[in-house]
């Protein structure tokens, strides 16, 4: 394996970055599993996430969380740089089960570090993660990315309180964790290097906002599909629309058309656990004064109330309120992870006042709520993997 | 129960904001039901002049979910008490014994709540001369006092045993019992009763056979084992497992089953259970919607109960839901 120190032009001015394993050669091998992803889909992933999944791998995708860090890189330096950036050492991720797609994706970027990788994977057989492993390992030939993936690259299943879990954290330079706050407190308390840093991806949920001039068919029917993805399951979901600046009379005219819209987006059959849940929060919310529509095989529940109604809960409930712009901020739930949005006019000063005020983590178009990337939940954990070294002249 | 229906609406604003364009029903399927789980989320109370609430009942939460809450009313519980007597006292003869219950006195101690456990155990009062508690801790089913048991063992015939499924087999199945004990058991008949389901068994895969063959290895001739099957939101509607296997409705009771996707009722196929009882006036808990499977067997059964009867066919698969790590 080459090491490589490569250069970029930050807005600073010139960095270098040091990784054990040239980051362009992984990107480029990362770009043949993209092409075996087309023939065929690995275990456990459905169809979604695996189109997802190899879009990811875009060469181009890859080298926007590298520049999002670093800057563009350069060939020809001018000049010392600044700093040097190397990567901090072995990085522990703790993966549950029903974390999905997101652990294949973390997996992919932090494999650009080339430092050394240890999966803890929740318990059940389907794990994503583990199954990717295996099909990149699999598709590969011989070559820097297989190479890492074989020597560097572990994942373990085991139950929370397993020794290998002390083990994880005595060696990692970064944990990485996925999971409920109450996890990420007691992993974060095992015995670790003083000089590692601990990052958590816990307990968030999201929202998507609207205004009445962009709720076209277009873009309610992309908020249904990006809510139909997790439904309430997923942090980056949104667990209600908000039509900013609606009246009352929109608010109903834009229910009645997201009902019409929804028939052919949600399961007709989903799994009897949903459709049952579904008839339960159905009648929560009836019962607290919300209007309800359930779409056909009570795959999904489409609610709307107007905005002072008690909350309920529901698998695959998604609520459509109208509140003014300042009221959906006083809303906002304290751990508000994205907003989707969908505006007629860009955000203006305003929006963006009361954006910096709130502890908003993600604003992004609706169509890319779902979208994974270097920065997570307002955290920049690629480029954390990373410790600086600063040069002085 | 259309006139059940229209009472509970007219005095219950929940119930009535779920089902205000009721009418009234031609069909069973057309009756206003709630699913099980709303009486996790909200408390339903009927009030009207002769209506007395006494006190809640509390489902058995498995860990980490949350319970159930039915208000019990004081002219229900009593049609409640009669009802659970009369389908059990059909099972079990009305010999006065004693009865014993796999929890603890303290249990009886919370003010304005009963536990579904207790409520169970109290619904087998009518057919005992006496009730006594055995374990020392309500949750620990090696706590369990010999000595009560032997003293028991020693002054009758017959004892009655009710405790949920799995405590009734850490107590006195899969455990060490006392060779004074054993040899007070082997000469009396122990009646066992028990219910709150299985699946704290399947993980051990311990099945009824099992169960039942483990349990009256150790007892005299005569004893038995029954299994029934209810849920607090029917409290007094229970369902003995007969001996073909089928769960028998009472006359004041209904079953339906209905396909999860299309609410279609189902006869022969597997679907949501949804019960339904004349008796509750506190609460519209009268017709649920479970989430259990079952299906209704037509025709008459081998064991010659007359009357509709279904198969319990376990809980609502649970799908896997994907998301992230947060729920």
């Amino acid at each position: 394996m080459s090491e490589s120190l490569a250069c970029f032009d930050s807005s600073s001015g010139l960095v270098a970055v040091h990784t054990p394993i040239c980051m362009d050669s992984l990107i480029e091998q990362w770009s043949l599993v993209q092409r075996a992803m087309l023939r065929t889909v690995a275990r456990g992933f459905s169809r979604d996430e695996w189109a997802y999944l190899a879009k990811f791998l875009d060469a181009h995708n890859l080298d926007k969380t590298i520049r999002e860090s670093f800057g563009a890189p350069t060939h020809h330096p001018i000049g010392v740089p600044l700093r040097i950036y190397r990567a901090r050492g072995p990085i522990a991720v703790w993966l549950p089960s029903n974390v999905s797609l997101l652990g294949p994706l973390t997996l992919v970027l932090l494999s650009l570090t080339g430092q050394r990788l240890l999966l803890k994977l929740g318990s059940r057989n389907d794990d994503l993660a583990a199954a990717f492993l295996d099909f990149a390992r699999n598709t590969l030939g011989p070559g820097v990315l297989r190479s890492y993936l074989e020597q560097n690259v572990s994942a373990e299943s085991f139950s929370r309180g397993d020794a290998r879990e002390r083990e994880m954290t005595s060696v990692a330079r970064v944990r990485i964790v996925f999971g409920s706050d109450q996890a990420a407190l007691a992993i974060h308390s095992l015995p670790h290097p003083v000089d590692s840093i601990g990052i958590s991806f816990s307990d968030r949920q999201s929202e998507a906002w609207l205004d009445t001039r962009s709720a076209d068919d277009e873009t309610l029917k992309t908020l249904l599909r990006i809510f139909a993805v997790y439904g309430q399951a997923g942090c980056t979901s949104p667990k209600r629309a908000v039509l900013i600046g609606a009246s009352e009379s929109e608010r109903k005219a834009v229910f009645e058309r997201l009902v019409g819209l929804s028939s052919s987006v949600f399961n007709p059959k989903p799994a009897m656990n949903i459709a049952s849940d579904t008839l339960m929060s159905d009648q929560w919310a009836r019962a607290l004064g919300w209007r309800t529509e359930r779409t056909p095989g009570n795959g999904a529940l489409l609610a709307t109330g107007d905005g002072n109604l008690e909350d309920f809960d529901g698998i695959m409930a998604l609520k459509l309120e109208a509140r003014s712009l300042e009221d959906a901020f006083r809303a906002l739930p304290a751990n508000i992870q994205t907003i989707g949005y969908a505006l007629a006019n860009p955000p203006d000063s305003r929006w963006m006042e009361l954006l910096a005020t709130s502890s908003v983590a993600r604003f992004v178009p609706i169509a890319r709520m779902h979208h994974f990337s270097g920065t997570w939940d307002g955290e920049p954990f690629w480029a954390r993997c990373f410790e600086v070294m600063e040069l002085g002249s | 129960m259309n006139e059940l229906s229209r009472a509970h609406i007219g005095n219950c604003a929940p119930y009535a904001a779920i089902w205000s364009g009721f009418e009234g029903a031609n069909r069973l399927e057309e009756l206003p039901w709630l699913h099980v789980g709303v009486f996790k989320q909200m408390d339903f109370r009927t009030t009207s002049a002769g209506i007395h609430h006494e006190r809640v009942l509390n489902s058995s939460a498995t860990s980490g979910s949350v319970a159930s809450r039915i208000a019990l009313d004081r002219a229900s519980s009593e049609l409640q008490a009669a009802s659970s007597a009369a389908i059990l006292s059909d099972f079990l003869d009305e010999t006065a014994r004693p009865l014993l219950v796999l929890d603890s006195s303290r249990s009886l101690i919370a003010r304005g709540t009963v536990s579904a456990r207790i409520a169970a155990a109290l619904s087998l009062r009518p057919l005992a001369s006496d009730i006594h508690f055995l374990l020392a801790e309500a949750e620990n089913p090696s706590s369990l006092d010999w000595t009560v048991l032997d003293r028991l063992l020693d002054s009758h015939e017959e004892l009655l045993v009710y405790g949920f499924t799995w405590m009734l087999w850490l107590a006195l199945g899969d455990c060490d019992i006392p060779e004074a004990t054993l040899e007070r058991l082997s000469s009396r008949r122990i009646r066992f009763v028990h219910s709150g389901g299985w699946k704290k068994l399947k993980a051990r895969t311990i099945g009824p056979e099992a169960f039942n063959t483990q349990l009256l290895s150790h007892c005299g001739p005569g004893s038995t084992v029954t299994d029934y099957y209810g849920l607090v939101e029917q409290v007094g509607v229970i369902y003995p497992l007969c001996e073909a296997g089928f769960r028998h409705v009472p006359r004041w009771a209904n079953v339906l089953v209905r396909d999860a996707w299309t609410l279609n009722p189902l006869v022969g196929e597997t679907g949501l259970l949804q019960l339904m009882n004349t008796l509750p006036r506190g609460a519209p808990y009268q017709n649920v919607l479970t989430e259990d499977l079952g299906r209704i067997e037509p025709g008459t059964c081998p064991c010659g109960r007359s009357g509709a009867r279904f198969v319990l066919e376990g809980r609502v698969p649970q799908a896997e839901l994907r998301g992230c790590a947060n729920v």
